[in-house]
């Protein structure tokens, strides 16, 4: 009888024992199951969501070059066919990237693409801006997920000065996976040498162009024997086109000079007029009362798919700007063309000389965006990778999403 | 000690089942969960690569250096943990065989890049090469004939910048591919010819396509005007309208397409010598005017409704603002290869809905729609399209402002019969290659 008792009982605690280990370990197994299920739907969310940015234009389809609300998003060109994005469209993303400016002249916030990386501005007023929570609801994943769009050239051209008198130059270029070495460079130099237009005062501009190959290394240097920088009486702009092979990049650098009088800091007022505001400025935060005048000279230039820039006609493109009071403490230009180009300003007070440079469509001097949430502090963040094309210049459009349910 | 076996027993089934359940549940590959999609990320390469036709021109170029560039922007261009192969196949027909044939392949990686890879492929053509295509001919096995008005003695309105002697040589040139026979119409005494169903025109006037190149004038025979031998045909009270009816009973009889090129259809007539003291009101001699009354009786005549002189109410609407193509449209300009100039206005679109709607007072059915119609005061209206009456005949209106586009012309007849093109096969030896790129992801899970 105390047999069968010590029997039953061992059978019990074994049994016991091994459904306790098992369904243990079943549960291990559950959990992993669902978190890897949970994650493969936000890593296919990620690939849906890369594919209707990509691949549509949205509603209408040339949203990005109006001041309307799309009704359908997408960023696809509507020029263009398969992953060719309009550089227009990424122009009215609001930035996350940079912070926000504000200009107490027009009482206007403006998105922060780029403020004067290198002496290049994109600020576009956040009224006309396609924000974030827009965008979600218009994707279907308000709430449920967030996403992260980063718009990157493929290739980065870094240009920086070797010796200032003569000017040299030194141009790297490189891919995300390495530098690219016999890569066939064209450049575009504008610059202004202490010369003024004796009727306007506004100064002056020299062109050049030329064209160079990259060495093993990826770099090559540019000599500019006519340039020497001399301290602030020489302001350039260049803009320098790569190409290898079927792969295309752009990269730029202005000379921008703080002079005594400050600067000039290019605001878009309304994409679809194509108004610009030449602000008369010293950075995001202007000294109180007059601070003297800047005369400055604004030149538009189309830019072909041949890096060949062609001159458009800007109305009133020379004047003053003043920020004191009962000044002018801006100049409305307009752009009068939806080609893709930039803006060149070249502005001086007495003897000081800066320039700055703004594009019209992302592409043309190889500007990044950056647009979306922040995904730092979420578990599991799936990214997904194109290779894009933005007016003929290479791109990457990289898609990082996250789950917003715990 | 028996209870001990059983539970052991139990333990042993549990186990196996657990041991079961578990190769069932299979997880995904964690790189199919964490990786980059490479197989988009390998399509999105291979079209942004060739986007200025570079790929294609390395693709069938022997040159080193041209491979050896691509190697170099392929691997700047990808992340530096994705190793790639790219491969281009020739390829080649033999007696109908098509055998792909390696002719170069380039690649970051040494030896296979394993089972997680993923490819994508495109075919290129080689610029080198051009590609016939070989049009159906409209009508089929009863081939509809094309009429080009190019009557050298008449004048045109609203065809600015032309004549219609040259529209109709763009005809010509776009449309007769088109046709199993086409006849230009040289003189007004030809198109009488036409209308009286004579076969000294040539062509099978029955079922015939006509296209006035004239813009708002038409082409009157001399017969038919004033004091002619058909004047019956041609003038009433006072007004060549009954001259647009005649038209418009001859397009329902024949089954013909009238077509009018732009503007409002049929609002003069033109004859440069029986008309020559006469003008349009805008020094235009050689011309009459007709006004709204030409195409209400074409109309009428097309459906069958007796003339009347006194129906000349303006039934169009000016369109102030720029046309959108229909989704259409925009598929046949791609199909057929004509791109018209986008955005134009219309000041002449036609009502298809409300009280002056065509398609209501005369049976009309609206087919191969241009742009979207738009409405105006509760009324839609078309500003090109193709009205087919189910008695027989079709008018063609194209209700822009001049100047004249005549490939709008040109596709919205092709929208309207729909005739195939064959092209060149694609696959012919040596022409294309096919280029894979593979793609993997190194490292990590």
């Amino acid at each position: 009888m105390a047999g069968a008792t010590i029997d039953h009982m061992v059978a019990i605690t074994v049994l016991a024992a091994a459904l306790l280990l098992t369904m243990g370990v079943y549960g291990q197994m559950l959990a992993s199951v669902v978190a890897y299920e949970r994650s493969r739907e936000v890593a296919m969310k990620a690939v849906d969501l890369m594919d209707t940015i990509c691949l549509g234009p949205g509603n209408p389809a040339d949203w990005g070059q109006r001041n309307v609300t799309p009704t359908c998003f997408g960023l696809q060109d509507p020029d263009g066919s398969g992953y060719a994005l309009s550089p227009f469209s990424l122009m009215r993303l609001l930035s996350s990237s940079g912070d926000q400016v504000y200009y107490n002249i027009t009482g206007e916030w403006y998105s922060n693409v780029s403020w004067g990386i290198d002496g290049g501005y994109l600020l576009v007023p956040i009224d006309e801006c396609i924000n974030y929570a827009n965008v979600s609801r218009l994707l279907g994943v308000n709430g449920s997920y967030g996403f992260q769009l980063s718009v990157t050239p493929t290739l980065s051209i870094s240009i920086s000065e070797v010796q200032s008198n003569p000017l040299e130059l030194s141009v790297g270029v490189r891919g995300p996976g390495s530098p690219l070495s016999g890569a066939a460079l064209s450049y575009l130099m504008y610059w202004t040498l202490d010369e003024k237009d004796p009727e306007t005062g506004s100064p002056l501009l020299n062109f050049t162009s030329g064209s160079s190959i990259t060495n093993s290394a990826g770099l090559a240097s540019l000599d500019f024997p006519q340039i020497n920088v001399n301290n602030n009486r020489t302001a350039y702009t260049i803009i320098v086109n790569a190409q290898l092979g079927g792969l295309y990049g752009v990269g730029y650098k202005s000379r921008e000079t703080i002079t005594s009088a400050g600067n000039i800091i290019p605001f878009v007022e309304s994409f679809e007029n194509g108004t610009v505001l030449l602000a008369h400025k010293w950075g995001k935060n202007d000294p109180d009362g007059n601070q003297g005048a800047l005369h400055f000279n604004a030149t538009f230039y189309v830019l072909s798919e041949s890096f060949v820039p062609i001159n458009v006609d800007l109305p009133n493109s020379t004047g003053l700007v003043n920020y004191g009071k009962g000044g002018k403490p801006f100049h409305q230009i307009q752009i009068p063309t939806y080609n893709v180009g930039f803006l060149v300003v070249a502005y001086c007070k007495g003897n000081e000389f800066g320039m700055v440079i703004m594009p019209w469509g992302l592409s043309t001097i190889g500007i990044s965006l950056t647009f979306g949430g922040n995904p730092s502090g979420y578990d599991f963040v799936a990214t997904e990778l194109r290779q894009v094309l933005v007016n003929e210049i290479s791109y990457q459009a990289k898609v990082a999403v996250w789950s917003l349910k715990r | 000690m028996m209870r001990t076996v059983e539970v052991l027993f139990v333990i042993i089934i549990i186990l196996g089942a657990f041991m079961i359940a578990s190769q069932f549940a299979v997880l995904p590959s964690p790189r199919q969960i964490f990786g980059t999609n490479l197989r988009e990320l390998a399509v999105s390469t291979l079209q942004t690569f060739d986007a200025r036709y570079n790929l294609r021109r390395i693709a069938f170029s022997d040159d080193p250096d041209a491979w050896g560039d691509l190697q170099k922007a392929l691997s700047a261009a990808l992340p530096p943990n994705i190793v790639y192969n790219l491969t281009v196949f020739n390829i080649i027909t033999t007696g109908g065989v098509v055998t792909y044939h390696m002719e170069n392949s380039i690649s970051n990686a040494e030896g296979d890049l394993g089972v997680d890879s993923e490819a994508a492929s495109c075919l290129v053509t080689s610029s080198e090469v051009t590609f016939g295509i070989t049009p159906e001919k409209i009508g089929g096995e009863k081939p509809r004939t094309l009429y080009i008005l190019n009557c050298e003695d008449a004048n045109g309105w609203w065809i600015t910048g032309y004549t219609g002697q040259t529209l109709a040589s763009d005809c010509y040139n776009l449309l007769s591919p088109y046709f199993e026979t086409t006849v230009l119409v040289n003189t007004t005494e030809q198109l009488e010819f036409l209308l009286e169903n004579s076969t000294q025109i040539g062509g099978t006037i029955q079922n015939a396509v006509v296209i006035n190149t004239f813009g708002e004038a038409v082409p009157i025979p001399s017969n038919y005007c004033e004091g002619g031998s058909e004047q019956s045909k041609g003038y009433e009270g006072g007004t060549y309208a009954k001259y647009c009816h005649t038209l418009g009973v001859r397009t329902r009889l024949c089954n013909w397409t009238w077509v009018s090129i732009v503007g409002y259809p049929l609002y003069y007539v033109t004859n440069t010598e029986t008309l020559k003291n006469y003008h349009n009101g805008y020094r235009i001699y050689g011309m009459r005017s007709v006004g709204a009354a030409g195409l209400n009786n074409f109309l009428r005549g097309i459906d069958n409704q007796p003339y009347s002189s006194s129906d000349n109410q303006w039934i169009t609407e000016d369109i102030r603002e720029q046309l959108e193509f229909t989704s259409e449209a925009r598929d046949f300009s791609n199909y057929y290869g004509i791109y018209p100039a986008p955005s134009p206005m219309a000041s002449r679109a036609l009502p298809v809905t409300g009280p002056s709607s065509i398609e209501g007072n005369y049976d009309l059915a609206r087919r191969a729609t241009m742009f979207k119609l738009k409405t105006v005061s509760g009324s839609q209206y078309s500003p090109a399209a193709t009205f087919s009456h189910n008695g027989g005949g079709a008018l063609t209106a194209i209700g822009l402002t001049r100047i004249p586009d005549i490939r709008i012309t040109v596709l919205d007849l092709l929208m309207y019969y729909r005739p195939q093109i064959y092209r060149s096969e694609f696959g012919a030896s040596d022409t294309s290659r096919l280029i894979t790129l593979q793609l993997s992801q190194q490292g990590g899970t």
